[in-house]
């Protein structure tokens, strides 16, 4: 019987048979995963979680929520050194090449000042792959944002800028999220930071039009001088952990 | 009749309590104040730091910058603090500032003989008074990037080069050196900070010794410590290892003492460049043991420097450490708050006291002497031309794979600045775990690059002046001219059965509704050595309402002393002349 099969519906019902088998496997992997964290079992769920981004590596749910459970378990070499063999085998995946970068990111609080240094550089070699592969929303905030932490004297802040204003030609032609004030603020920070305070009220004018009640935006507006400064570098402190889900990009 | 007395006495005594501004309140108005007096002194000599050979001169010209040094002591018994300067560049002489008993001072090292030691195989990086065989004056020490030169008091202002004697014929690039006595035997023990590893930087083999890592450097000198025999030759033995302490391999920049733990013998703790400080408990038994990971934890940061005082009051020792803290490095410094259980809590942020740049020496002293301990810090690594050296360190810090051991990994540095022009820090301690920084007001946020902090009362005026040691820069002299200081003592303590200098001797003083101690450290603070003699600050108190010493040797000394003057105290006799 299976021997009068078309050979090309053949090859496509093995293909698609494949691809199904792999989608339940990555799918069960990640619920397993969930249920181990939920159990406060890391060594399960860490496991689970790898699992389920090594059958789907693009699959940017699965890696945002192993690094949260990297994060809880604190586990940050442990995520370095997966991402690092994942982008190896799949050098194309924008999603893997941001997680990676994130990854880094990650670790940063918990690292020493000259560590730091080096994590935030590497975060930003993974960040430009992500956004060479895919130039998108969140890659050029992503990297905009993180040039924004390297203090003036590296004279990374413009750089920042220039991507940032990228996301917002992005941004202007999608419909309202509820992230997008994220980028109102951080582009307006990034304004302050390259001494361009009129740009920086605009910006922040202009987010706050969109979400009139975020107070991210209000404290800003409200603060002028030294609060200002103080307001918008306790922000860029390494020191602090910076929030590196992605969630708010599939549920907000 | 009557009632009209009684109305005019309240009348006065109204009019008085109106007109006489309280103590405190002038005190906060006026302020702490110093004038910078060390030309008119006499002592305002540069310092050099070491000119390297070679195509990786400039680099370990950088690293080599900490050895501007100060210690202060009275080698002549003459009652006033004399002074002694480092130099660190080849054929550069130190300076032994003799005090006339005016504020102003006579350079007698080439006559005393301690003028040597920067030759072209050593750097002077440090120095430090000691008595080492007890014989009532006081002896000197002068740690070098080398052997150590070791120099006998032979009074009438001579001393005697007694090294090759004093079995301290180990090579290290020791850039700290304390004196105190761990086993309690009544001599002068040492202990060395090592920055390098025993490599001689000056006929440099292997250009493989900076860092390893520069959050946990584990190449480093670690640290060594001697034993006082008290024999005439091989007067000291190395027991670096015998007494626990042989396992540390960090970047050693500072070492200090004292008694954390109440329990009558000296601690230490060792801070440490590019990596974790540790913290060493006295066993008693002419041992230690490591209690870092639950006393402080671990920690990543660039330590300069250890100063040891209990700033609230509360009868336990606290420790306070320099790091860098910077627009392109945030560290921020320690205050080791002791919990008297041992463990240590980092009050930097709470007490104001985090920021100090880029930190090098900083010690405790009540400058307006209203009992409460203040905080003057020093920093700044090289100021020079408009160019910032920190971007060209980005590729030595983030290419995979580059040895940054190697010297030659380094880019030259040339004229450019790395966290210089940095102002100092006078942080006044303001009785509710809390410190006002107000180094500007005080005149003296000078921005010269500060090594070494020498506390030190020069005039006997009761009121304590500043000696600041700065790299490739003058030594500055500030005079405390405070109009409303508190009353005061000051106390000079003679050990018998003790050490002589009362090194680890620990007072206790009730006054005015404080309770204060202090102990007498053995050269606490990166690159300076401070009086010996125990200052108080009292307020307004008028009067001591208990005192008692407990000596090195266990005895306790309960007595009286005057208020406003120096008294000097003998181990079980009490006041004795000078």
């Amino acid at each position: 019987m299976i021997t009068k099969i078309h050979p090309i519906l053949f090859a496509f019902l093995v293909y698609v048979s494949g691809f199904a088998a792999t989608a339940r496997t990555a799918a069960d992997e990640y619920q397993q995963a969930l249920k181990a964290l939920a159990a406060n079992n890391y060594k399960e769920a860490l496991s689970h979680f790898e699992s389920a981004v090594v059958a789907e590596p693009d699959n940017a749910v699965y890696s945002n929520e192993y690094r949260k459970a990297i994060i809880q378990s604190k586990e940050f070499d442990r995520a370095l050194d997966f991402f690092e063999k994942r982008v190896r085998e799949h050098p194309d995946s924008a999603n893997l090449h941001l997680n990676y970068g994130f990854a880094y990111v990650d670790k940063i609080p918990v690292a020493g000042a000259i560590t730091q240094v080096i994590l935030a550089d590497r975060a930003l070699t993974q960040f430009t792959k992500s956004v060479e592969l895919r130039p998108d929303w969140i890659g050029y905030y992503t990297r905009g944002q993180s040039y924004l932490f390297w203090p003036k004297i590296f004279n990374r802040a413009p750089l920042g800028v220039a991507d940032l204003e990228k996301a917002m030609e992005i941004q202007k032609k999608e419909p309202h999220r509820g992230y997008h004030v994220r980028l109102y603020v951080a582009l307006g920070d990034g304004y302050w930071k390259t001494d361009q305070l009129e740009k920086a009220i605009a910006t922040w004018r202009a987010g706050l039009q969109e979400f009139p009640d975020n107070a991210n935006l209000k404290r800003r507006l409200a603060a002028s001088g030294d609060d200002l400064k103080t307001l918008i570098e306790s922000g860029f402190d390494p020191a602090k952990r910076v929030n590196t889900d992605l969630s708010d990009l599939w549920t907000n | 009749m009557d009632q009209l007395r009684k109305t005019r006495a309240c009348l006065c005594l109204l009019t008085l309590l109106l007109s006489v501004p309280t103590w405190a309140a002038d005190a906060e108005q006026q302020g702490i104040r110093f004038e910078e007096i060390a030309q008119k002194a006499g002592i305002r000599v540069p310092h050099h730091t070491r000119r390297f050979r070679g195509k990786n001169a400039d680099v370990l010209h950088m690293f080599t910058s900490g050895g501007a040094a100060v210690a202060v002591g009275d080698y002549d018994g003459d009652g006033y603090e004399d002074l002694f300067v480092t130099d660190s560049d080849t054929g550069k002489p130190n300076h032994l500032f003799h005090n006339n008993g005016d504020m102003t001072f006579t350079d007698v090292a080439v006559e005393a003989g301690v003028a040597g030691g920067n030759d072209p195989k050593s750097v002077v990086s440090d120095a430090l008074w000691f008595d080492y065989d007890n014989d009532g004056k006081l002896d000197l020490l002068v740690a070098r990037f080398g052997t150590p030169i070791l120099y006998h008091n032979e009074g009438s202002g001579k001393f005697k080069d007694v090294s090759s004697l004093s079995g301290l014929n180990k090579f290290g690039n020791t850039i700290a050196v304390i004196a105190f006595d761990y086993d309690n035997d009544g001599r002068l023990d040492l202990l060395f900070g090592n920055y390098f590893k025993p490599e001689n930087l000056l006929d440099l083999k292997d250009p493989h010794v900076l860092p390893n890592n520069l959050d946990a450097a584990t190449n480093g000198g670690g640290v060594t410590l001697w034993r006082n025999t008290g024999k005439a030759t091989g007067i000291f033995e190395e027991v670096t290892d015998k007494a626990g302490l042989g396992k540390i391999t960090g970047w050693t920049l500072d070492v200090g003492h004292g008694d954390f733990n109440n329990d009558g013998f000296q601690d230490i703790y060792l801070a440490c460049d590019y990596g974790t400080d540790h913290i060493f408990l006295n066993n008693g038994n002419g041992t230690f043991r490591e209690v870092t990971e639950t006393a402080t934890g671990w920690d990543t940061k660039k330590g300069m420097n250890v100063d040891v005082a209990d700033y609230d009051n509360d009868g336990w020792l606290d420790i306070y450490v320099t790091n860098i803290t910077d627009e392109y490095m945030k560290e921020c410094n320690m205050l080791w708050h002791n919990n008297g259980n041992s463990t240590f809590s980092d009050v930097s942020k709470e007490t104001g006291t985090c920021d100090t740049g880029w930190g090098w020496a900083a010690k405790f002293a009540d400058f307006d002497n209203d009992g409460w301990q203040d905080l003057f810090v020093v920093n700044g690594l090289r100021s020079a031309g408009p160019e910032s050296y920190v971007p060209l360190l980005l590729p030595v810090m983030t290419t995979p794979g580059l040895d940054i051991t190697d010297v030659n990994n380094w880019p030259d540095i040339g004229n450019r600045t790395w966290s210089g022009y940095q102002k100092k820090r006078l942080f006044r301690n303001l009785g509710s775990g809390v410190f006002k920084e107000m180094a500007a007001a005080a005149g003296v946020d000078n921005t010269f690059d500060g090594r070494g902090i020498g506390v030190v009362d020069f005039d006997n005026d009761g009121k304590l002046d500043i000696v600041q040691t700065n790299a490739d820069q003058p030594l500055l002299l500030y005079h405390n001219v405070t109009a409303a200081v508190g009353n005061w003592i000051e106390l000079k303590l003679i050990g018998v059965k003790s050490n002589r200098d009362a090194i680890g001797a620990r007072i206790k003083v009730e006054a005015g509704g404080l309770v204060q101690i202090r102990e007498i450290d053995g050269g606490n603070g990166y690159a300076g050595q401070s009086s010996r003699r125990a200052h108080f600050g009292l307020g307004k108190a008028s009067k001591i309402d208990h005192m008692e010493i407990r000596w090195p040797s266990g005895r306790v000394d309960v007595l009286k002393v005057p208020i406003n003057s120096i008294s000097y105290i003998k181990e079980g006799q009490g006041i004795v002349p000078r």
